[in-house]
């Protein structure tokens, strides 16, 4: 009897995958998603997954991504990356290796952007990070691009605009030593800002390590420094410690902020004492028009929240994606002819029209692009106040 | 019934199961493709099919399936029909010194894995870093296991070994702007990256003796802080260093850490920590942890011995740290913090306190299920630390714990059925 049920169960199972395999499709386009799903910033991941989905929805709605004429279904394959820099490598690996993506979009974050980027460009498969500053991500990888600026244009944007907003001559800098992002900003800025007005012009150049709330002896020293403003390029929970914190100790000087700020977070923890301040970003959600508004709308009616800046820029990453595959002039069906086709094609790409400005691939990874300077309205919304073009 | 159909299996030699195993992986690469295919499968399931079966739930009995046709009954036939004539294999291997019979058997494991591997570059990483998790644990399970002293600086150690070989190879064997033009050609490198190694390790052994001091006078939890604390002196100091670049890592390492690299590492490993834990000091290190005042009274020399533990953990911690670098190509010091900690604590506990066999089944079946879980996002961190806590509750010790790791009894032929229980 035993025997026989096992034959059973055996016979079914065969014949339940026969009629599976039955169901050939046609060429898949399948374009990765190396996301930060979970581990230190889940937000991140969300927002990249969402603006993916949106995109993929427009995609299905159109029935396909037209290439030359023909259309062709497309397969998002997300993957966790964990916030970890090996899992972000092994998930690479598996989407290139394993699920046969076409392009790959992500990680966003330098720590697993980085060593991401060696493993597409290792594979000659194109990715473009969407949110990741740190120069090594793209630095010799002619299969790595990115949808955002620079820290080495943002920050003598930054200093050029204090510097003919306020006519300001003394700068203060406070940042997180231990933490990529704010150290090589600072440093971009120090470097601008002593152009302009001289060395020792940054008055005061103080630093703290991830996860420190008290700031005071630094803003004691900032503000005794005699310096006319305070550039901080802090993420939003630090943000509105160190405003809070400078405003108690009598700092009535503006604070500028960088890209880091953009978050809906900002605000809310930083409430009154956050408005009228300036920041340099990606787009400004208040005021928008056109497509960006319509994607705000958009995200906001889907998913609740307006959406920062990671989610804008993987948005124009997708239609980065969508265009350099739109450029081929026809897949060949060939995995790694298509792949170099599409690398060919994104580094092609000029004066592409995104939410978040204007792109234009000139031979590296790095588009060139106009920064956005954003002021906090007293209402707490982040409003245009000037762009700043290379 | 079960009883039946295992009792031919008990009397398989070590050699037997490598046989099977090695003839299933054959038949993978042979036929894994078209079976798959035939089974509606687009690809051989790459890791088990785990990616597979979560993302499409459908495919469930077409996986199962495949993973029976492919490694269970191939494996299953070819172990039992083959028992005798590995047996007397074993038999004949036995008589010739220990170190060609472990060799064979070493020989044997590594073409299992390399063929299982061949199929697909994820397979290589996966094993790679799953290796890497193997030497991290062993070492850990030196100190918390054998020694039986919390110690939380085990990052710290890895840091220093990463980027101390990471320093040497980038800046002797790789033109990088950092430190100028190579001075070696790169030929030479393969030949002097175990150097390399071995430094990291030395240094992160220095290293260990900032941890190892302060335990002659402080055990248990105020130990554990000070190992806390040396983690992040060992991240702040190199956030802070210049010249490795701070936070914003160090990249572009030559890519010498392939699959046999790491396993002849790991094998030189695990033969070193099993010794070590086998011999009179190992013992010592037992009678630290259960009775330091009595060990003292009974001429253990404490201090040596914790000195001997912490040098030898933080060692292999510091190699391991060097391979993970040149596996990855890139660090990071926010790499090895309290997350990477938790992880390798988790291995050791898991596996099996004072147990050369545990940390290796803890390694590996932590960096398996969490890779095999990924698709899972959120829950998989749900899924694993309750699997943990059932552990814990089960076998407060861990899965394998205080079992010695016998090589002569491993690699013996299996003669008489039921000697081996």
């Amino acid at each position: 009897m035993r025997t026989r049920s096992w034959v059973a169960v055996c016979v079914l199972a065969g014949g339940l995958a026969f009629f599976l395999s039955g169901t050939v499709q046609a060429q898949t386009i399948k374009i990765g998603i190396n996301a930060e799903l979970t581990g230190d910033i889940p937000k991140v991941g969300e927002g990249t997954k969402y603006a993916a989905q949106m995109w993929l929805d427009d995609v299905r709605a159109a029935g396909g991504l037209a290439v030359k004429g023909k259309k062709y279904p497309v397969e998002l394959i997300l993957e966790d990356n964990e916030s970890k820099a090996e899992s972000a490598v092994k998930a690479a690996t598996k989407m290139i290796t394993e699920d046969g993506v076409l392009v790959m979009v992500g990680p966003q974050a330098s720590k697993q952007a980085v060593p991401a980027g060696g493993i597409a460009n290792n594979y000659k498969t194109p990715m473009i990070t969407p949110w990741s500053t740190n120069p090594d991500s793209t630095k010799n990888r002619p299969y790595v691009f990115r949808a955002c600026f620079l820290d080495p244009f943002q920050g003598p944007v930054l200093a050029n605009f204090i510097t003919s907003e306020f006519k300001f001559k003394k700068a203060a800098v406070l940042y997180d030593v231990a933490s990529d992002y704010p150290k090589g900003l600072a440093e971009f800025f120090k470097k601008a800002w002593e152009g302009l007005h001289g060395p020792g012009s940054v008055v005061a150049y103080e630093s703290f390590t991830t996860k420190d709330t008290d700031f005071s002896s630094q803003l004691t020293k900032i503000k005794n420094s005699g310096a006319q403003v305070l550039f901080t390029p802090q993420y939003y929970n630090e943000v509105a410690l160190i405003v809070q914190q400078a405003h108690q100790l009598g700092w009535k000087n503006p604070i500028v902020g960088s890209d880091s700020w953009g978050s809906a977070e900002t605000v809310k923890l930083c409430g009154k004492d956050c408005y009228g301040l300036f920041f340099s970003t990606h787009y400004a959600a208040a005021g928008a028009t056109g497509a960006t508004k319509a994607f705000i709308d958009r995200y906001k009616a889907k998913y609740g929240y307006v959406p920062d800046d990671v989610a804008a820029l993987t948005w124009d990453a997708m239609h980065l994606v969508q265009k350099a595959i739109q450029d081929t002039g026809g897949l060949t069906g060939d995995l790694k002819k298509d792949r170099e086709n599409v690398r060919a094609a994104m580094g092609r790409i000029k004066k592409f029209k995104g939410i978040t400005g204007e792109m234009t691939f000139s031979g590296g990874g790095d588009p060139s692009k106009c920064a956005v300077i954003v002021r906090i309205s007293d209402k707490g919304q982040f409003e245009f106040y000037k762009s700043a073009c290379p | 019934m079960a009883g039946n159909l295992w009792k031919p299996y008990s009397r398989v030699p070590l050699l037997g199961w490598f046989f099977g195993a090695l003839v299933a992986v054959t038949l993978e690469r042979l036929a894994g493709a078209p079976l798959a295919q035939f089974l509606g499968l687009q690809k051989i399931p790459v890791l088990f099919g785990f990616s597979d079966m979560l993302k499409t739930p459908v495919s469930i009995p077409n996986v199962l399936l495949y993973l029976l046709a492919v490694y269970v009954v191939p494996a299953a036939a070819v172990t039992r029909l083959g028992a005798s004539p590995a047996n007397g294999i074993a038999a004949a291997l036995y008589r010739f010194p220990m170190a060609v019979t472990a060799a064979v058997h070493l020989a044997l494991l590594y073409a299992v894995l390399h063929v299982w591997a061949g199929a697909s570059d994820y397979r290589v990483l996966v094993l790679r870093l799953t290796l890497i998790a193997v030497m991290l644990t062993l070492s850990l399970n030196v100190i918390n296991g054998y020694m039986g002293e919390f110690s939380c600086s085990h990052p710290g150690f890895m840091a220093l070994g990463a980027y101390c070989a990471s320093v040497l190879t980038i800046g002797l064997f790789v033109d990088a702007e950092l430190f100028g033009a190579a001075s070696l050609s790169p030929a030479l490198g393969r030949f002097l990256f175990p150097v390399a190694l071995v430094l990291g390790g030395l240094l992160a052994s220095f290293g260990g003796l900032f941890v190892a001091i302060p335990s002659f006078r402080t055990r248990g939890d105020y130990l554990a802080i000070i190992s806390l604390a040396f983690l992040f002196i060992v991240k702040s100091l190199i956030e802070n260093l210049e010249f490795v670049r701070g936070p914003r890592g160090l990249s572009g390492q030559p890519d010498w850490a392939d699959l046999p690299t790491v396993f002849l590492w790991t094998v030189l490993c695990v033969w070193s920590v099993n010794n070590f834990v086998r011999s009179t000091i190992g013992k010592a290190l037992n009678a630290v942890r259960d009775n330091e005042m009595a060990a003292d009274a009974m001429t253990v020399d404490t201090r040596k011995t914790k000195i001997a533990a912490f040098l030898f953990g933080a060692f292999w911690a510091g190699v391991a740290g060097g391979l993970f670098a040149h596996v990855m190509r890139y660090v990071n010091p926010g790499n090895f913090g309290i997350q990477n900690l938790a992880e390798v604590l988790a291995m050791v506990y898991f596996g099996g306190l004072n147990s050369v066999y545990g940390s290796i089944v803890g390694a590996v079946s932590i960096s398996l299920l969490g890779e095999a879980l990924r698709p899972l996002e959120i829950f998989k961190w749900i899924i694993i630390p309750l699997l943990l806590i059932l552990v814990m509750i089960f076998r407060p010790t861990g899965l394998i714990a205080f079992r010695d790791l016998d090589v002569a009894s491993l690699l013996k032929p299996k003669a008489n059925p039921g000697e081996g229980g």
